[in-house]
Order: C-alpha cells, then sequence, then structure tokens
C-alpha cells in the first residue's frame, strides 16, 4: 500500500516534470502585489558545455525551464516562448559547490556565565530543555532552523563560481545537520535544496562554556560515549530518562558524516572515531594532507580541502628570519602542491573556499595548484561532481545533466585559465552577471583622432579581465591614460609628460570596433574624438619557461626541519669490544661485543664474527646501555590535562600523540628510547597513558605501544586546586580528605557496573532486557579492578600516599607506581610490602608546599626498602640527561652504579610492565640501546648512537650531516622567498606558531603560577 | 663529621624548644665561628683554578685568608696549624651562583614566601640586601653542593631592583653580606615576544608592538637619573633616581636581562649612551650570534640555565650546552647562572660539567672557571674569591671527586672565609631520621 501510493507519487512528478514542482515552492507564503512567477525558460545556444570533469560539448545547446536543466545537447529543438541566448564562443560549466559553509547561518557565541566569578569552573550544561550533558553536543541543531539568506555573503560566493553550499553552524563537537542551500537570491524556503543533508562533527567544543570537555583526548571521548548513549538510549535506555540530544543523533546517523578535523593528524585521529562506529567520515582537512598521503589513503577517507596557501615569509633580514621554523617555509613552498599530491595518490576530495582569506582567491589559487600539477578535470570534478556525490546529491547538482538543477557559469574560456572571465552565475536559473563583466573586449590597435585629426594611436593589450592601454601621441610621446569602463561607456585621461598643460578629458562610448566620443582639452576647448581599430588584439605567445612545473623539496617525516625523506630501516649491526651495562645478572661486561638483527638483541660476547652485510661499530673505549626509559614524560603530546572533572578515567593520551614535536629528536639525542606519555595531575582519576617508543617520523599509531596499558591518578595540591587561584574552589573535592572519597565513590560505581553488565551477560533470555549503558569512564575503572590497567599515581605528601594504598587494599586492586612519590621515603616500607614501584625526580624540591619535605635521597631510601625505583623526567629538557639525574642518587645515598642506571632503565621497564622486551641487553629483547661516548653516568656522557629495535634513530655524525642539510635548505628555501618577493607575491612577516610545552603541572586554561615569574615583558 | 651531628642534635634540641614558641623554620645549622688557628688542607689535589691542578698539594689558610697553596713540599708551620689530610679528595673554591634568588624565595608557589619582585615597573630602589633571608632551609643545602657565593637578585618589572652577593652561611644578612648593591637590574624589552593563545595552546613568536614604549620609558628614566646625580642637594629626593648612583659612578654593574641578539646590541648600546661602563647581559641565549660585538665591547654574559631546551626548532639539540663553550672561544667573558629556581642553583656547577661535556671547544679547567673565577670576575670580587691563591679568601670546598660530575661531587668540607661551615641541612636530616627508621 505504502509502496504503491509512493510510486504514484513518483510518476506524478515526473509526469509533470520538475519545473512544476518548483512553481509550487512558494505556494504557502501570501504575496504583497500581484504573483511575478515566470516560465523561466532559457535556451543557450552554440556554448562549449562542459558538462563534467570527463565530458566537454561544443556548438551545444542547453535548455533550461523553471530552475532545472530541461534538455542538454547537440541537437536540441528550441522550444516557443524561450529566451535564446547565443554563447558563440563562450563555455559553460557547472557551477561550484562548497561543502564548509556557514553561509546564512549565525555565529555561535560564546556567552561566559556572568553569575559565576571569572575562572569559575562550570561543570554542567546552561542550555535550557531536556538536552544531554554536554553543552558541546548540539545533535538537536538543524542549520535549516536557523538560516535566512544573506544577499552580501551570497553575492560573494557566487562571484567566485559557488552556486551552493552546503551550510551549518561550525560549533561544537557534535554540530547537528547541515542545508544544501542554493545561492541564489530568493525566498529561502525555495533555495534550501535538501533540508539535513549532511551530520557535522568535530573536536572542538566551539561556543560551550561548560568545562568538559577541554583537551582534544576529551573531546574524542565525549563523542565515542556520545555516540554510545544514542545506542544505549535507542535500545531502550529512553524508559530510563528523556533526552532529545540523543533522540536527535539517532536521526544524525544515516546522514553523510563531515568531520571539520582541520590538520593531518585530526584527519587520521577522526578517521578512527568514524571506525569504531562505522562511519565513514568527509573530513574537512586543513591543505597539509601531502604531508602524510600514504596514512590518509589507507583511511579511505574523503577529504574536503581548503585551497589557502601560506604567504612567503619576508627573511630579508637574516636575524628576524630565525623566527620561522624550517618546517613553515617548507610548507610555504609545498602547500600549492598539496590538491597535486592527493589526486596523484588518488585520494578522494573536494575543494572548499573554506580557509581562504579573501573568497575570490579561490580561482588564483586553483591555478597555482593547476601549475603545480592538478589536472583540470580533477580541479573542476572536485568544485562540482565531488562535493555532490560525496553528500548523495548527484540527483540536484555537480554536473550539468538533464533533470538537474540548474546552477552553471557563462565563461569567456576555460574557467582555470588566467584571462577567462566568469560573466554570469546562473543559479536555479536565474542569472546573475558578475560585476564588471558587461564591458566589451576592446583589446586592439587604434588611430586616435581628435577634431578629425589624427594625433597619435591607441593600444589595448593585456588581459581581458585587466586591458593595459598605451596611447602614443605624435612619434615619441606614451603615456598611459587612465581609463574606466562601464559597459559601453568609456572615461579617458590623459597627461603629457613634461609639459604644464594640464589634464585632456574625453569620454566615449563603444560603436561597433570603434569608440566615439567627446572631449575637453586643458584648455577647455571642447572637441570631438575618435578610435578606429586598425588591427584586432593577437594574443602573445605564451614564454614556455612559466610552463615549468614548480619545484618542491620531498616530503620529510616527520614534517619538521630534523624530519628525513627516508625512514631508518633495520639493520644488523655489531657492536666491538664495547663496555656493556646489561642490567641483568652478567653486570657490566668490558670488551664485550653486541650483535643486533631484526630489530633484536641476537649475541652477546667476545670475538663476534659479523655477520654478512652487516656494520660494524668500533665501540672501543665506549659504553653501550640499553635505551633509557621515561617512567613520566608530558612530550609528543597536543594536550595533557582533560581534568574538568575530578575523573578522567575515560580519555586516552593516545588519542593526542603528536609524533612531530621535536622533543622526540632531543630526547633520542640524550638516550631516550620508550616514555610513558602521561595525563596530568589536574584530577585524582586522569587518563589512560601513552606509553611510546620514541620512533621519530612515524605515525602516532606505530609509536604507541598498546599493551601496557596505564592510567594516571594523582594526589595532592593539584587535585584540589590549591594554586589555581580564588576562583577555582568550586570542583570537588577541594581537600585532601575529599580526594579519598573521589577514590571510594568512582570504585564502588565500577563495582557496580560491572555487576550490572555481569547480570546482563548472564542473563539466558535478553529479550526486552535493556543491556546496561556502556560507560567509558567505568570500563577503564573495571580494568584496574580486574587487574587489564595499572595505576602511575602523582604523589607528594605521606598522608595521601598512605590514604590510597588503603583504599587500593579495600576496594581490591593494585597500584602499580607512585610516580614523583617525593616522600616515598616515609612509607617505603609500606610501598614495599604491597609491591609498588616509586618513580621519582632525582632531587626537586620547595616549588611548592606539599614538596617541602622532598628529598635527593627518596630514590636511595625506597631501593633499599626493595621498591623498584626509576627516576623520571616530567620534563622535556630533563630527559634529554636522565642519565645524569640517575647519576645523583649516587651522591645522595650512594646507591652503586649499576642500580642507578637500573633506575632510568630496567626499573621503568618493569614499571612499565615492559622488561620482558625492554630495559636490559640480552638476547631476545629489543635492540633499543645507546652507545655512549663516556661513563654513561658521568655529567661528560654523550649519546653516540641511539637504536630502537634495530634502527639508528640517532647517531652523532648523522647529526652533524643533517645540521648542514638544514642550513643548505634553508638558505634555498630564502632564496626562494626572496625572489617571491620580488616578484610581487604578498608577503607575512617573519614569525612562528609553536606548540606547546607540557608539565603535569599545567592545567588547560591554567598554569602554575609559579612558573612563569620574572616574565613580565615575553 | 660526628662531631657535626652531635652538635646539630644538641642544637636541633634547642632550636625545637625554641621553634615551639616561635617558627617551625629555625632548624638550620648554626652559622661557623670565624676561623681561630691556621688550618692546613694536605694530600688532595687542589684546583687553584687560576694555573693548573696540583696532585697532592698543600693549602694553609689563616684568619680566612690563604696563606699559601702548592705542592706537598710548601712550607707552613705544622705546629700551629690544624692539619686535615685529605688523601684522594679535591680541593675547589666555592661556586659562585650568579642572578639567583636565593634568599628571597621558599616555596615558589607560596606568595608569602617570595621576596624578588617589587610592584610597579622602575625600582632599583628595592634592594636584595635587606630580604635574604640566611635562615633559608635551601640555602644549606646549596652549601652541600658546593656553592658558597650567591647573587641574590630581584626579578620583574624595567628595573628590577638591586641585587647582592652574600656567603651561603651567616646569621642575618649583614653577617652574611660579601658585596652590598652590586648591581642594578634591567629587564630589557624583547625585540620578538611570545605570545600565548589560550585557543590551542600554542604560543606565537611575533614582534613585541609594547617594546619602543618601554624603551622611551627606560630612557627618560635613565636621563633623569644621571641628570640627578648631578645635584648635591636634589629637592625633592627621588630614592628611585638615588638608587641609579653606584651604576653612572662606576660602583655598580648594570645587569641586563636580555636574550635576543638584537636586544642584545641596542640595550649595550644603550647602556654606553648614558656612559655606563660596567654593562653585564643577563641570560643571553643568542648571545653566540654577537659574539664579536661583546667582546669589542668587553661586555660580560651571564648565562641562564645551560640546561635547557634548544632556543628553536630547528636548532642543533645541543645548542644550549655548548654554547658556553662558543662563547668563551669568541673571547667573551662568561659565568653560568641557574635562573630563578633558588633549590636548583645546587645543580649549578654540573651545567659547566655539561658545557664541557658537549663542546668541541670547552676544557674541564675552563669549564670550571665558569662557576668560580669568571663570576667573581664579572661582580668584580675575584681579588677576594674564585680561585685559591695567596691572600684571597679561604672559600673552598673539599669533594670526593670532580666537582662538576654529579656522580663525584660529594661535599665533605665546605670553608667560607675559613670558617668551617656546618654541612647538614634540612635533607639530611629527614634522610638520617628514615634510615634510622628503616634500619639502613
Amino acid at each position: 500500500m505504502k509502496t504503491g501510493l509512493f510510486r504514484f507519487l513518483l510518476l506524478a512528478f515526473y509526469l509533470a516534470g520538475p519545473g512544476a514542482w518548483y512553481a509550487s515552492g512558494q505556494q504557502t507564503f501570501p504575496r504583497n502585489g500581484p504573483y511575478d512567477e515566470r516560465a523561466g525558460l532559457y535556451a543557450f545556444t552554440n556554448a562549449t558545455i562542459v558538462a563534467d570533469g570527463a565530458t566537454q560539448l561544443t556548438d551545444a545547446t542547453l535548455l533550461v525551464e523553471n530552475g532545472y536543466i530541461r534538455d542538454i545537447g547537440n541537437n536540441i529543438a528550441i522550444p516557443r516562448g524561450a529566451v535564446v541566448y547565443d554563447l558563440k564562443g563562450k563555455y559553460l560549466y557547472p557551477s561550484f559547490i562548497d561543502l564548509r559553509s556557514s553561509y546564512g547561518v549565525p555565529e555561535a557565541v560564546r556567552s561566559e556565565n556572568s553569575t559565576q566569578a571569572r575562572g569559575a569552573p562550570q561543570l554542567e550544561s546552561n542550555k535550557k530543555g531536556i538536552f544531554g550533558w554536554n553543552q558541546a553536543v548540539h545533535s538537536e541543531r538543524r542549520a535549516a532552523g536557523l538560516f535566512v539568506t544573506d544577499e552580501a555573503k551570497a553575492a560573494e560566493y557566487r562571484n567566485t563560481g559557488f552556486g551552493s553550499v552546503l551550510t551549518h553552524t561550525p560549533d561544537g563537537i557534535v554540530r547537528g545537520t547541515g542545508a544544501l542551500a542554493t545561492l541564489a537570491d530568493e525566498q529561502r524556503n525555495t533555495i534550501v535544496l535538501r533540508t539535513d543533508a549532511a551530520a557535522f562533527y568535530s573536536f572542538s567544543k566551539g561556543s560551550s562554556t561548560q568545562n568538559y570537555p577541554n583537551s582534544v583526548m576529551g573531546s574524542v571521548a565525549l563523542l565515542r560515549q556520545t555516540f554510545y548513549d544514542a545506542d544505549w538510549y535507542e535500545k531502550g535506555g529512553s524508559r530510563q530518562e528523556r533526552n532529545l540530544s540523543l533522540e536527535a543523533l539517532a536521526t544524525l546517523r544515516p546522514l553523510p558524516a563531515i568531520f571539520e578535523a582541520g590538520n593531518k593528524w585530526s584527519l587520521l585521529r577522526a578517521d578512527q572515531v568514524g571506525d569504531e562506529f562505522g562511519i565513514q567520515f568527509i573530513i574537512g582537512g586543513g591543505g597539509d594532507e601531502y604531508q602524510r598521503l600514504d596514512e590518509i589513503k589507507a583511511s579511505k577517507a574523503p577529504v574536503i580541502v581548503p585551497v589557502s596557501f601560506p604567504d612567503a615569509y619576508d627573511v630579508s633580514d637574516p636575524w628576524d628570519a630565525e623566527v620561522v621554523t624550517l618546517a613553515e617555509m617548507k610548507h610555504w613552498e609545498a602547500a600549492p602542491g598539496n590538491l597535486a599530491a592527493l589526486e596523484k595518490a588518488g585520494i578522494d576530495f573536494a575543494i572548499t573556499s573554506h580557509g581562504l582569506k579573501k573568497r575570490s582567491d579561490l580561482l588564483v589559487n586553483l591555478r597555482k595548484a593547476i601549475a603545480y600539477g592538478l589536472s583540470r578535470g580533477k580541479a573542476l570534478e572536485a568544485l562540482t561532481a565531488a562535493p555532490a556525490r560525496l553528500i548523495n546529491a548527484s540527483d540536484l547538482l555537480g554536473s550539468l545533466r538533464k533533470g538537474l538543477v540548474a546552477n552553471f557559469l557563462v565563461t569567456s574560456g576555460d574557467i582555470f585559465d588566467e584571462e577567462t572571465i566568469l560573466y554570469e552565475n546562473w543559479i536555479q536559473g536565474k542569472r546573475h552577471i558578475m560585476p564588471g563583466t558587461g564591458s566589451p573586449d576592446l583589446r586592439g590597435e587604434y588611430d586616435f583622432l581628435v577634431a578629425s585629426l589624427p594625433v597619435g594611436k591607441l593600444s589595448v593589450k593585456g588581459s581581458l579581465r585587466t586591458p593595459l592601454y598605451q596611447l602614443t601621441l605624435g612619434d615619441s610621446v606614451t603615456v598611459t591614460p587612465g581609463i574606466t569602463l562601464h559597459n559601453h561607456q568609456l572615461t579617458l585621461t590623459y597627461r603629457v609628460p613634461g609639459r604644464a598643460t594640464g589634464v585632456s578629458r574625453f569620454t566615449g562610448w563603444v560603436r561597433g570596433n570603434d569608440i566615439d566620443g567627446s572631449g575637453e582639452l586643458p584648455g577647455g576647448e571642447r572637441v570631438s574624438w575618435k578610435a578606429v581599430r586598425t588591427h584586432p588584439y593577437v594574443k602573445p605567445e605564451s614564454r614556455s619557461d612559466s610552463l615549468k612545473p614548480p619545484v618542491i623539496a620531498p616530503t620529510v617525516y616527520p614534517f619538521v626541519g630534523l624530519g628525513l625523506e627516508k625512514l631508518p630501516v633495520a639493520e644488523t649491526i655489531l657492536f666491538k669490544n664495547a663496555t656493556v651495562w646489561t642490567m641483568e645478572d652478567g653486570g657490566m661486561l668490558e670488551d664485550t661485543d653486541v650483535l643486533i638483527r631484526d630489530g633484536k638483541i641476537s649475541r652477546i660476547g667476545r670475538g663476534l664474527n659479523p655477520p654478512a652485510g652487516s656494520r660494524v661499530i668500533d665501540a672501543r673505549s665506549m659504553h653501550l646501555t640499553p635505551g633509557l626509559v621515561d617512567e613520566h614524560s608530558h612530550i609528543a603530546l597536543f594536550a595533557v590535562n582533560e581534568g574538568s572533572q575530578s575523573s578522567s578515567a575515560e580519555v586516552r593520551m593516545r588519542d593526542a600523540i603528536n609524533p612531530e614535536d621535536v622533543n622526540i629528536y632531543r630526547q633520542l639525542a640524550g638516550g631516550v628510547t620508550t616514555s610513558q606519555l602521561l595525563h596530568g595531575s589536574a584530577n585524582a582519576i586522569g587518563g589512560q597513558s601513552a606509553v611510546i617508543k620514541l620512533k621519530w617520523g612515524e605515525t602516532p599509531d606505530k609509536l604507541w605501544i598498546p599493551e601496557a596499558r596505564y592510567i594516571k591518578f594523582a594526589l595532592g595540591e593539584n587535585v584540589k586546586q590549591s594554586n589555581w587561584g580564588e576562583a577555582v574552589k568550586v570542583r570537588y573535592p577541594q581537600t585532601r580528605m575529599g580526594v579519598e572519597q573521589v577514590y571510594y565513590d568512582h570504585f564502588i560505581r565500577a563495582k557496580e557496573y560491572e555487576a550490572a553488565w555481569k547480570s546482563y551477560r548472564d542473563l539466558k533470555n535478553k529479550k526486552g532486557a535493556v543491556p546496561p549503558r556502556r560507560d567509558l569512564e567505568l570500563d577503564a575503572l573495571a580494568e584496574i579492578l580486574n587487574g587489564e590497567r595499572h595505576i602511575t599515581c602523582h604523589s607528594y605528601v605521606q598522608s595521601e600516599i598512605n590514604m590510597l594504598m588503603s583504599v587500593a587494599d579495600s576496594m581490591k586492586f593494585r597500584i602499580n607506581t607512585f610516580t614523583h612519590i617525593l616522600e616515598g621515603y616515609k612509607l617505603a616500607d609500606k610501598m614495599a610490602q604491597r609491591k609498588i614501584g616509586g618513580s621519582a625526580f632525582a632531587d626537586w624540591w620547595a616549588y611548592k608546599m606539599e614538596v617541602k619535605e622532598a628529598i635527593p635521597y627518596n630514590a636511595a631510601l625506597m631501593a633499599k626498602e626493595g621498591i623498584t625505583v626509576a627516576i623520571n623526567s616530567d620534563d622535556a629538557e630533563m630527559a634529554r640527561r636522565l642519565n645524569q639525574e640517575a647519576a645523583k642518587t649516587i651522591t645522595f645515598g650512594g646507591v652503586s652504579e649499576t642500580e642507578a642506571l637500573k633506575m632510568v632503565t630496567l626499573n621503568p621497564a618493569k614499571l612499565l610492565g615492559m622488561d620482558h622486551r625492554i630495559g636490559s641487553i640480552k638476547a631476545g629483547k629489543d635492540a633499543d640501546l645507546v652507545l655512549w661516548n663516556d661513563h654513561p653516568l658521568s655529567v661528560y656522557a654523550r649519546p653516540e648512537y641511539t637504536l630502537i629495535e634495530g634502527k639508528v634513530y640517532f647517531s652523532r655524525e648523522e647529526d652533524r650531516q643533517r645540521q648542514q642539510r638544514m642550513t643548505a635548505e634553508k638558505a634555498r628555501l630564502i632564496q626562494k622567498s626572496l625572489d617571491a618577493k620580488s616578484g610581487g607575491e604578498s608577503m607575512q612577516p617573519p614569525q612562528s606558531v609553536r606548540p606547546r610545552m607540557w608539565h603535569c603541572e599545567d592545567i588547560i586554561g591554567e598554569h602554575a603560577e609559579h612558573h612563569d615569574h620574572g616574565e613580565v615583558h615575553r | 663529621m660526628n662531631f657535626n651531628i652531635y652538635t646539630n642534635r644538641f642544637l636541633l634540641f634547642l632550636i625545637c624548644c625554641i621553634a615551639a614558641a616561635f617558627r617551625a623554620e629555625s632548624q638550620n645549622p648554626a652559622a661557623a665561628p670565624p676561623q681561630t688557628k691556621p688550618v692546613a688542607l694536605t694530600g688532595a689535589t687542589i684546583h687553584p683554578v687560576s694555573g693548573q691542578p696540583i696532585p697532592n698539594g698543600v693549602i694553609v689558610f689563616d684568619k680566612g685568608i690563604i696563606t699559601a697553596v702548592g705542592d706537598s713540599a710548601t712550607p707552613f708551620d705544622k705546629a700551629g696549624t690544624e692539619i686535615i689530610h685529605l688523601p684522594g679528595k679535591h680541593v675547589y673554591p666555592g661556586a659562585i651562583a650568579m642572578a639567583s634568588t636565593v634568599g628571597l624565595q621558599e616555596i615558589a608557589a607560596v606568595r608569602a614566601t617570595l621576596d624578588y619582585q617589587e610592584t610597579g615597573t622602575l625600582n632599583p630602589n628595592a634592594r636584595a640586601l635587606v630580604a635574604y633571608n640566611t635562615d633559608s632551609e635551601i640555602i644549606p643545602t646549596l652549601r652541600s653542593s658546593g656553592v658558597l657565593i650567591v647573587q641574590a637578585t630581584p626579578q620583574g618589572g624595567l628595573l628590577s631592583g638591586t641585587s647582592s652577593v652574600f656567603h651561603t652561611d651567616g646569621w642575618n644578612w649583614e653577617d652574611a653580606v660579601l658585596m652590598k648593591d652590586d648591581g642594578v637590574w634591567l629587564n630589557w624589552p624583547p625585540y620578538i615576544a611570545s605570545s600565548f593563545n589560550f585557543r590551542d595552546f600554542s604560543s606565537a613568536l611575533k614582534r613585541n608592538e609594547a617594546r619602543q614604549e618601554h624603551i622611551d620609558q627606560l630612557k627618560r628614566f635613565f636621563s633623569d637619573a644621571k641628570a640627578y646625580q648631578a645635584l648635591s642637594d636634589p629637592q625633592p629626593v627621588n630614592l628611585r633616581l638615588h638608587a641609579m648612583k653606584g651604576v653612572f659612578e662606576g660602583k655598580a654593574n648594570l645587569y641586563i636581562r636580555a636574550e635576543q641578539a638584537r636586544d642584545i646590541v641596542e640595550s649595550v648600546g644603550f647602556a654606553h649612551a648614558y656612559g655606563i661602563g660596567g654593562v653585564v647581559i643577563v641570560g643571553g641565549r643568542e648571545a653566540g650570534k654577537v659574539t664579536g660585538f661583546l667582546k669589542e665591547n668587553d661586555v660580560a654574559v651571564v648565562l641562564n640555565e645551560v640546561h635547557r631546551l634548544p632556543d628553536h626548532q630547528d636548532a642543533d639539540v645541543y645548542q644550549p650546552y655548548s654554547l658556553p663553550g662558543r662563547l668563551l672561544e669568541g673571547g667573551v667573558r662568561t659565568a653560568l647562572s641557574y635562573g630563578n629556581e633558588s633549590w636548583r642553583v645546587r645543580n649549578l656547577s654540573y651545567q659547566a660539567g655539561t658545557a664541557a661535556g658537549f663542546s668541541d671547544f670547552l676544557s674541564r679547567e675552563e669549564a670550571l672557571r665558569l662557576v668560580t673565577l669568571y663570576p667573581a670576575r664579572i661582580l668584580g670580587i675575584d681579588q677576594l674569591v674564585g680561585s685559591l691563591e695567596t691572600g684571597k679568601h679561604a672559600t673552598l670546598i673539599v669533594t670526593e671527586g670532580d666537582m662538576l660530575d654529579m656522580k663525584t661531587n660529594i661535599v665533605e668540607l665546605a670553608f667560607i672565609k675559613g670558617s668551617r661551615t656546618d654541612l647538614d641541612d634540612k635533607q639530611k636530616r629527614l634522610y638520617r631520621k628514615y634510615k634510622e627508621k628503616y634500619g639502613q
């Protein structure tokens, strides 16, 4: 029955034709004045029609009726009553579509809650209505519900060649739906072609004033949790609570999903989130995709790519120029080649005008991209058919085909030619004439006659868009006259140089090939004048050198100055005659050889023979140690604290890994090979750690060691926010008493959660039963209870350390490591009893109240009580000399040299549960090694080689060469920038943006005050 | 050493009795009494710093002054001298930590314990001298690692205040001070400033737009201050202008905090335009770019942390480590400091060690001077301290091994102007307490 009706309606639609549907579009609206509906029947004849990127018709006709394409082809009969436009010599293109637009929707404005003290946290959403708990989730938002036309904005789009946009409110993690609207100057109900054309998402919380999320890993967690919640809601959760956000999310799920990412890492992260929920996001990129083509290709994500290219840096002053990083200059050089690289890699993409300083730069920049190798067909496709296809709107837009919306461009030639003029932009069958294009082509050579006397020659050359005029008076005097041209009316003025006669002024009009008119000479005499065309314009041959493809240096991995074109590979290496610090029972072995192959330590012994093809490193008088392991690090992260709630167990630091942080390389240069990237210490239960190997140049996934499953807990002043200022006294807990309650409360909930799942899983008949709501936070806590995730707890004073141990005892979970553990020496016996490790600073103290009893003998005291002790950094600089920090335990407490070195190798490996792979030199373990030029605990020692899994990631010799290469590369780019400057390109002053360096004290938006003293002018 | 422990326990008992009524911090050892009897240290390797190390050397001092330094044959009155035989040990001059907040800062996050930054921007008259807290619990930990002289310096504003130089022992600031009001501290507004973006937590490096305004403010102040010094009976009296007297008379240094090459060049030119002679650049991250300029103008540089990250993403990863060596190679008078976290000053000497380890030009002997003789020269106290020479103060330490290496810098004895300093500190007391608890 239903199907039958649908078929009938469909048939009716086809019979009536789309035009009838269009004409009835405004029936519900009352009119002021008589109706002005027109048939809208137009025929465009003799045109070159580029129907799509692959199809071009010549001398063809396009027939438009009531806003739709009625027909297209070479032998089309012109119906009676059609307005005919002869487009001989002109081109028709489908008009462009922009998928990343906020046209016509109001900007979401962040409104600070006036009832709150400045800086005070907002823990709950301040949205009215029964929406979800988080203010950054706007699944219910529909762009169509907010849409108004904006003629000025529409004109700006149209003048660039756009005919339609997918518009949405670019605000929040879940942004609601976008509406597909044309840019016609018409009543808004008729120009929205599809109300809910796509769903939008991002990692940015936008206008939300709620604290959560305040980090990228928090955004990921919120998005994941929201998807899980919607699923639960659908499966019966709606019987427990009513939630409009979750209801709306269910309606978003079937729509094409667009994710605003903005850069390559965000793009890959978004794709991963999509994979978890079976969503293939279409991803808004940042124009840096060429830097990670393989991974983006593998993600299968279509990308919406901007064409904004950075200006060259004005590097005229050598000192000022040093602010600019090599990566920034390399990006300047390579960015115009991004689209060509995407095309070559076979990545599906659409082009957007989003991000352009001026929208009118679109075609200018695209021409540049074409010069860099982008094909014209692909460029057109990415502006038309591709965006239509990506949002399943090929039945409406994207090409010139029978039945589609009549959105097309009339141009003077190939749209990507510099000289081409865009004359008209037809939208829904309505003509929009582009400003300043109604003037005739005056190019040619003319005789210039004043009062019928030949006084000189007028020459008009240059491009159709910007003609160049030259007036030669008599035989020798050449002037550039001032010309303005409006339609067929012309004003011409000139002053003869060197004479005090003044300005001659002429007005005129185009008549056929000539110009007639009237003028006034400087003395006031009125004259008639005339320009008679003698020769038509001849286009000069284009110079061949301008066709040479521009040079772009190969991409480096990672994309920073210290990156490499080719990543290291695992080698077979024999270290000869080294002093080998095995960290195993054998102790320190003098004059010993170590062979590594296939990424593993293969043999240790004396007089080993090098296998064929191996590299032999003479390590005489040098020291070979395991790669250093940093138990507590915050390098290589885009964010460190979620910290907006007292527990953020659901967040994962792996979502925030920044593999391009130069500190990775710097730490390799200090012998570090493995680091635990911890969440910060802003809350009692932090986030899930990412243990990484410092594989410089690889992607986050390849750095990350999934088997090391850890989570950060924290105690003390940061958790109770004691140094965050007076406004921040809201979030629970504010005392060490409250911290205990947070732990009890969360673990009790986790147990109940586990029990609820267990009873659901045990149900024989699940029919009608609502599964418990999957809670990512409680999942992580349940993993702790089940021994599947291990706690590293930031800890200072003994009372709180004792407290957590007793909470753990009574709730039956284990604490793996106390990190910082400044007063561990006061409870060493209790920690040893529970086999809890201690990962400490060597000598930090006195920077805040809770460290006033920190002592550098801490590590020694703990170690002697039988605790597995590590020395960590929590600091990108200190991690470069962890060996020096370990050496301090010899001075402070008389730890033996071997034990001291274990504190930065085997012991942290044990604390990370990785000692089966790393931390000592033993056959079968990962070949993560450092060769030092001196005793590894000496202040004078520096690494000669640092290897991870048999790959040389740092060598002193290669590092020197790398510096020289960088100097040469920078010099090349500086010369190129200066060429750009002398070529008149727009420039930017030397400036640089550098990512934040993190410590665990850092809180988003807050920073422990003591770091900033004495820096008033910085 | 047993003697010390006994004394300390007794003292501790006494102090605790007092503390019950007053304040809990007063647990530091008593300041050492003046030297009463000549002392000779024998058998150790002596590092005079001004010359080559002397294995199995002898150093004799009386009434705080070194009377003899030499090899084992050096004659001295063996009967009237306390001889401390130290075979295998090393004797060094005490390290000198410039540009510190020692004595002005106790617990960085607790405002009540901070006394290094006065409000306002032009505060040359704010004197570290009178705020230096000899009872700081940090100070004893510094002598424990060999730092015997510190320069306490005000921070912040354009003119932060006036520094003084102290021993790391003494009953009160008058007792501890070695050189009063040694210099005025100027923060030169940087050419390129970093601005923080709270949206994406990045920082941007851009031209500092407020810079000229600050420089103009400084010009007005220096012009007025110079004119003020010419008045015999200034009316009205202006403490701020008066505080510049020493700088204009060449009796105090002008310490200019400047990091960028452009700022170094410009600020030195600024000081010279006012006829100021004793100019010292503090910070000097980019001093390596202008070594010729610094040498020509005889401007000294006190580097901030050597243990810091390179200035630039593309910089040589060891750039800060090798900078001291590059400056010395370029003929620039250089010393090291440890920035403004007072507790870290105890690691001062290791920066010199790192500088030697990571530089191709810097010998370990020369590195040692970066924390002894060279800061003494810059401070203008090298006739008193900074090296072990006859006639200079017996301000020295005895260590287990190399003073620049954390692995061996175990300070066993310290003498400040001949007075044998108590090397106990709060951290050692806690160490003993818990060693005892665990029976270790």
